[in-house]
């Protein structure tokens, strides 16, 4: 049961990483040639060929002192396979992605979870047991998610106990709480550098994000309205603007947000600064 | 005929074997001559522990520590073909270059034509220069 709860936190994980950067085409998780997880577009067959084609390089790898992570550059992409905790992430991406972003998010996100679940779980983590695919139950997600978590609740509870409750009425159970609100994945922070805005006909309230950025959450956040964000300067000094998509293609790209001098002020912030953007999600 | 000629500077061993000369050859001999005209100039900087470069016919390999010769050849050659296989797997086009990090130093492994290069260098060198430098 542990190991099972354990695969889906990681799951999960790896496609949340996929939701917010949908430059990553295939993520998953491996230990010692066993797949742990992977995320909805990637086979096992095709996790198990990586992780033996890994390992040999492994094998031949103590010239360097043992290895950390292998970094392959196609034409059309690139695969990064890196050691986290023991485990071993994979993450392909598409050639346009921006390889900092993307490591910094899985090396953050993946030892995180491994934490917590560890905390949760202590047992489960170095458990030969641990359940390396992936069998996703019969029916839709949203039972999925109700099964699990109440598996969670009762995972001491043998199977045959669980089977003879099951028939019984659990009408007065209160439903879930995620059932009732649809769960809506913490806000993306995106570091942006301050560039002067400026005209006659500038709203002074308004910023200019990137378009790329603005594609990001909408996919992330789906038909919920994102209309303003929020700012934050490295002082501490924190804010919340209507935004607008850059309209100059050539300034596109290059991780900046225009800010009118308004906002400059408010903010205490200048051209040249770095900046934090995050959606505001109401 | 074959003809061959081995040269030995210091720590750096030469093998070439040369077949009979036709046009591509010439232009695959060349590539190796400014390859390793090259990674000699690369080898001077800090950092920077040794090559190993190869293609059908010749080899040149420069290492400080001649020792780990059959060590980094062999890694280099596993990394080469394991990327290929992967790289397959998940349609990422034409290998352009491998990064190899281990806990004391890292290694850079490209396919430039039919030439296989792999520099060995320290963790904390810049391995993106070094890779601008070899296929700008």
């Amino acid at each position: 049961m542990n190991n099972e709860v354990y695969t889906f936190a990681l799951k999960n994980t790896l496609n949340e990483i996929k939701n917010v950067c949908p430059t990553v085409s295939n993520t998953f998780i491996f230990k010692e040639g066993k797949i742990l997880a992977n995320d909805k577009d990637t086979n096992e067959e095709t996790a198990t060929h990586t992780a033996q084609a890994f390992d040999a390089i492994t094998e031949r790898a103590d010239a360097l002192g043992g290895l950390e992570t292998v970094t392959i550059q196609g034409a059309n992409g690139r695969v990064n396979i890196a050691c986290i905790n023991d485990f071993y992430l994979t993450t392909v991406t598409s050639k346009e992605a921006d390889e900092k972003y993307v490591n910094t998010l899985t090396r953050v996100l993946i030892p995180t979870v491994l934490k917590l679940v560890e905390k949760i779980h202590p047992a489960s983590i170095n458990d030969e047991t641990l359940t390396t695919v992936n069998p996703e139950p019969e029916g839709d997600n949203d039972t999925y998610k109700t099964t699990i978590d109440t598996e969670d609740y009762e995972k001491e509870q043998p199977k045959e106990e669980t089977a003879t409750i099951e028939p019984e009425p659990i009408q007065e159970q209160p439903e879930p709480e995620v059932n009732a609100e649809p769960w809506l994945p913490e806000p993306p922070v995106t570091q942006f550098i301050v560039e002067n805005l400026g005209g006659l006909l500038v709203p002074s309230d308004t910023v200019r994000i990137d378009n790329a950025v603005i594609a990001q959450w909408k996919e992330l956040y789906g038909d919920k309205k994102i209309g303003e964000v929020d700012l934050e300067t490295l002082n501490g000094k924190t804010a919340r603007f209507k935004f607008k998509p850059i309209k100059d293609s050539k300034q596109e790209g290059k991780g900046i947000i225009q800010m009118p001098e308004k906002i400059q002020l408010t903010l205490e912030t200048a051209k040249g600064e770095l900046v934090m953007v995050k959606p505001a999600i109401e | 005929m074959v003809k061959r000629r081995k040269s030995i500077h210091e720590t750096s061993t030469t093998v070439i074997m040369e077949d009979e000369t036709d046009v591509s050859t010439v232009e695959e001999d060349q590539t190796f001559t400014n390859l390793r005209t090259n990674l000699a100039e690369i080898n001077k900087f800090e950092g920077i522990l040794g090559y190993i470069l190869r293609n059908a016919t010749s080899a040149t390999i420069d290492l400080k520590d001649p020792a780990k010769l059959v060590e980094y050849a062999i890694l280099s050659s596993q990394a080469l073909d394991s990327s290929q296989e992967i790289s397959e797997l998940f349609a990422i086009g034409e290998i352009e270059s491998v990064l190899i990090e281990g806990k004391d130093t890292k290694a850079l492994c490209m396919a430039i034509g039919e030439n296989k290069v792999s520099i060995f260098m320290e963790k904390n060198t810049d391995h993106t220069d070094i890779l601008k430098r070899v296929a700008p």
